[in-house]
């Protein structure tokens, strides 16, 4: 029958690395004797991309080709500390140890150079692994040189670490009062999301999804696509599909398959718009914020406010299933209203409300 | 050439595309084992028995291990950070969830360890269950949890996640409208595409080497080794590669108890889950009830909010306390509100787990938090978009926390989410930044408020 | 039981239960490991390979049902050390894997597709691809992936491309 489209949006902040902080990562970097480059970190790549991106920073770090680059993070015996790929933490926290690591080494790399070009160290820049003074492009050597010699003439193993760790920050158990901020830079998202419902069966399509994420530098712009488009669909099947309890907080009906819980197909994707913000960080890589964990929560409260905005019901429990539409839409058929005025307030959701839990414990007590 | 801002393709595509990326499952050690674990048929019993004889006698079967092998059975995954351990790695005394698991198998292939752990034998005396967090707090609810029904530690003393910022009933008496709202985000399954999954060869120098899908490499080996009581140089773990997880492969669910059987068996021995165990019995996002209620002007300025955050833990606490503090410091959202009174529990009930999922503990508040703005908005007639900006976080503005916002961007992504959907605003929202709050911009409520950002 | 194929072009022998399926022989049997345990009940398409020319899935198909079939594998795509096929290389190009887990199933079957005719018609490529799941991507960059390939488009293997909906934008401090 009637089909209804709507739409809205929703705006969203996320921290980035642990809450609280005290999580670090760390890197060491060596040089093999051709100049080459070593990275031993522990970041796991899990699909999100850190391994590349690091490695990206790593190469613009020192001033060489990309492919000169080789990192390793396939074990707990040669590589440094890491806490982990979680908090959004990679890129941004992992990235700044090899980057930390990186300048040690470039900056090593640089005195060397200068030895070998009889020039001070501060007069000089890498590019493409080579050193050269600044202004004049042929005063130079290489870096497989600069190596070369460290390894066999002055007996040295050019490297060096990076450990990217923030103060952990204490609370006040009253108040939250942190001593120091609890987490590094904040990134922020917006979504706008185009839906339609239809109101015989509940169901409701998203057409269009409208991202928009400030990563402060996107350091590789399809990973960062990748994860707004991967992020976007979890973001639906939050909203729209995925539970395991489908009647919670009953344990009945529990899905155990793919045929009884539901994850996005590419049936269900929507049209999709990326609009990627660079408003630099002071303290990430590069300028970079952090991207993984915010990614799927925007849509969720968009699609909930263009099923609002399509047919006026709100549906506050997720995933707004085609059955809680249906009892929405009956209910307001039956004349309940979205809200009731008591004096200045406003109250919505009152068949949910917090009496239940209100009622037992005067401590938990919450009457605004 | 400069690679930073470059579109290059992942390490490893050429790898994936010929099937030359190892996974853990992938990893093939001639003479490997199987294991299976023997998981908990009730949400909520006492153990009173747990015979493994019949099962150890069968042919083929090289281990089987209980909380009886385990150095330190019940450890914490962030005892570290303040938050006291409370789940038995194998179950001893009780099972608080449907799929807890009690005891595990090595042997010679996968039907002879599923057979083997049927032949476990356990006496139960099953307690009624707890399933609805808005009831734990009853003086008569079932006991969900070896403690009370809500976590009781944080900063070791509160049996709750506060925060309290400026003065929230001035806030209150002041406004124009008290919008109240509640919103229930339901738990879901990360739904890895590699279901849990660890291979562990017990090597001839004595040292173990664990083939890993975790998140956290360093992370797990801690787990691992605090289990078993061992130095981390007994461990050596091998991962990197791995297939997804979101959250849920911090867990180190199946790495110590594949461990333990490689040290019994002295056997390499693999642990993949099926993916009806990932569903039913691996960590879930939890379930979350909230609470909001806004003190807001007739012109559009959130003056304070209270708000009460119940979390579902299931049955045990992981990462849950943390999460709830999470919660909590971001309850704002992407808006500098200066009252506010937060109270946020841990709850147990007799469900598996909860863990760290994407976005964890943040989009819960983000779904409640973007919702109840829309109300707001809509409740005074004003556009939801100018709403946002106006109530937007801005330099020098302060968090939940009082930390003061040094690189805030709520102005330019609400801004171009507008252009991105042809929605108008008015000339003063247009040429809106993130610009320090002064003259006009500095409304009342937020004299006071306002901290340096170049002092942080 | 004694059951004959040819894997990628290579005789096999297996002594197997006739309703062991395909896919366990394939990984647990033979150590041919791109076809993943994900699901094991045919809700995934992550075992996904191709027999007798058509795409299936190799985690509900009985090793018995596979006797003189000619089976391929993500191993048989390109010959080793050879050009990869167009399609693996879209893959590359479009960023189509991230951890990679589902691009064994989704590559065999997208394979299939073509190989049938299939087109650059999005439909088309959705009614043939829409039972495969893979958590990470979105499917985006697995469509155009697709659809490059349908479209004989060469690809430079250096370089990812750009997404074609985006934009990147600066900020004004
Ligand atoms: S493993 Fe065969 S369809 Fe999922
Ligand atoms: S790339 Fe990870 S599941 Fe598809």
């Amino acid at each position: 029958m009637a089909k209804a489209v709507g739409r809205g949006i929703a705006a969203i902040e996320y921290p980035t690395g642990m809450n609280q902080n005290g999580d670090p990562s760390q890197a060491w970097i060596k040089l093999k004797m051709d100049g080459r480059v070593d990275v031993f970190a522990g970041t796991v790549d899990i699909g999100q991309g850190s391994k590349t991106v690091h490695s990206q920073i790593v190469a613009d770090a020192i001033g060489v080709p990309m492919d000169w680059v080789t990192m390793d993070t396939s074990n707990t015996d040669s590589s440094a500390f890491c806490m982990g790929t979680f908090a959004s933490r990679g890129t941004f926290i992992g990235g700044n140890a090899v980057r930390l690591a990186a300048e040690k080494v470039r900056s090593r790399i640089l005195e060397i150079g200068g030895e070998l070009l009889e020039v001070d160290a501060g007069d000089l820049e890498i590019a493409d692994g080579e050193v050269h003074v600044k202004g004049s492009p042929d005063k130079k050597v290489g870096m497989g040189d600069i190596a070369g010699f460290a390894t066999f003439v002055k007996g040295e193993l050019i490297s060096g670490q990076g450990t990217a760790l923030k103060e952990y920050a204490t609370l006040d158990p009253e108040t939250g009062a942190v001593t120091v901020p609890p987490h590094s830079a904040i990134s922020y998202a917006a979504c706008a999301a185009e839906v339609e419902v239809d109101t015989e069966t509940g169901d409701v399509r998203v057409l269009k999804m409208s991202q928009v994420y400030d990563v402060g530098r996107a350091i590789n712009p399809t990973m960062v696509e990748g994860q707004i488009e991967g992020g976007a669909m979890q973001g639906l099947g939050l909203g729209l599909l995925e539970t395991v309890y489908p009647y919670y907080p009953s344990p009945d009906h529990r899905g155990s398959g793919y045929g009884s819980y539901f994850v996005p197909s590419m049936e269900e994707l929507p049209e999709l718009e990326c609009i990627i913000i660079e408003n630099p960080s002071s303290d990430g890589p590069f300028g970079a914020k952090s991207i993984g964990e915010m990614a799927n929560n925007a849509q969720p409260p968009a699609i909930a406010t263009a099923i609002y905005d399509a047919v006026g019901v709100w549906v506050t429990e997720m995933p707004i299933t085609p059955e809680k539409v249906l009892r929405a839409l009956r209910a307001k058929e039956e004349g309940r209203p979205e809200s009731r005025t008591d004096g200045k307030y406003i109250r919505y959701d009152e068949e949910l409300s917090i009496n239940a839990v209100a009622s037992a414990d005067s401590a938990v007590l919450f009457a605004p | 050439m400069k690679v930073v801002g470059q579109r290059l393709p992942r390490y490893d595509a050429g790898a994936h595309v010929t099937a030359g990326t190892r996974y853990v499952d992938d990893v093939r050690i001639p003479g490997t084992l199987w294991a299976k674990a023997l998981r908990s048929p009730h949400h909520n019993a006492e153990i009173l028995s747990i015979d493994t004889s019949k099962a150890e006698a069968m042919e083929g079967v090289f281990a089987v291990v209980t909380h009886a092998d385990v150095h330190k059975n019940v450890h914490g995954h962030i005892e570290g950070l303040g938050v006291p351990g409370d789940e038995p790695l194998l179950a001893a005394t009780h099972v608080r969830y449907l799929g807890q698991p009690i005891a595990a198998v090595a042997a010679v292939d996968e039907a002879t360890a599923l057979r083997a752990t049927e032949a476990i034998e356990v006496t139960y005396r099953e307690l009624e269950p707890l399933f609805d967090i808005r009831r734990a707090f009853e003086p008569n609810a079932p006991q969900a949890h070896d403690n009370q029904n809500w976590y009781p530690d944080f900063e070791g003393q509160m049996d709750r996640r506060q925060i309290r910022k400026g003065d929230v009933d001035w806030a209150f008496e002041q406004a124009d409208h008290i919008v109240t709202g509640v919103y229930r985000p339901y738990p879901m399954e990360h739904v890895p595409m590699e279901t849990q999954v660890t291979q562990v060869v017990p090597e001839a120098d004595g040292r173990y080497t664990v083939y890993s899908a975790t998140q956290a490499m360093y992370f797990s080996m801690g787990v691992v080794a605090a289990h078993l009581d061992w130095p981390l140089n007994r461990l050596k773990f091998i991962g990197g590669t791995t297939g997804s997880g979101f959250g849920g492969k911090v867990d180190t669910a199946s790495e110590t108890i594949t461990v333990l059987l490689a040290v019994k068996a002295q056997r390499p021995v693999r642990w993949r889950w099926t993916r009806e165990e990932e569903f039913l019995c691996s960590s879930t996002r939890a379930g979350w009830h909230m609470e909001v209620a806004d003190a807001i002007t007739k012109d559009g300025w959130i003056l304070g909010r209270k708000m009460l955050t119940l979390h579902d833990a299931g049955a045990y606490s992981r990462f849950s306390p943390y999460g709830v503090t999470k919660h909590s410091f971001h309850h704002t959202g992407a808006y500098t509100i200066p009252n506010l009174e937060f109270n946020g529990y841990v709850v147990y009930t007799n469900r598996v787990p909860s863990t760290a999922m994407r976005g964890f503990g943040v989009t819960s508040v983000s779904f409640a938090t973007e919702i109840h703005i829309e109300r707001c908005a809509r409740a005074i007639g004003m556009d939801p978009l100018e709403f946002r900006l106006k109530n937007a976080n801005r330099l020098g503005d302060t968090s939940p926390n009082g930390v003061v916002y040094t690189d805030p961007s709520t102005v330019p992504v609400v801004k171009a989410i507008a252009e991105a959907t042809g929605h108008e605003l008015p000339a003063d929202y247009r040429t809106m930044t993130a610009a320090m709050r002064s003259g006009d911009d500095l409304p009342e409520h937020l004299v006071g408020q306002l901290g340096n950002p170049e002092d942080h | 039981m004694s059951i004959e194929f040819t894997v990628n072009g290579t005789a096999q022998v297996v002594e197997a239960e006739p309703l062991t399926p395909l896919l366990h022989v394939l990984r647990e049997d033979l150590s041919i490991t791109s076809p993943k345990a994900s699901c094991q009940h045919g809700g995934c398409g992550a075992c996904t390979v191709i027999v007798d020319g058509e795409a299936r899935r190799s985690c509900l198909m009985p090793v018995e049902a596979a006797r003189g079939t000619a089976i391929r594998t993500v191993e048989g795509l390109a010959p080793a050390g050879g050009e990869l096929t167009p399609l693996q290389q879209a893959w590359i190009h479009h960023y189509a894997a991230q951890c990679g887990f589902c691009a064994s199933g989704f590559l065999m079957a997208a394979t299939a597709y073509l190989e049938q005719g299939g087109t650059d018609d999005r439909d088309a490529i959705v009614e043939a691809l829409g039972g495969h799941a893979c958590r990470c991507t979105g499917y985006v960059k697995i469509i155009a992936a697709v659809q490059a390939a349908a479209r004989g488009e060469t690809f430079d293997l250096e370089e990812t491309a750009v997404g074609a909906n985006t934009t990147i934008k600066g900020v004004e401090r």
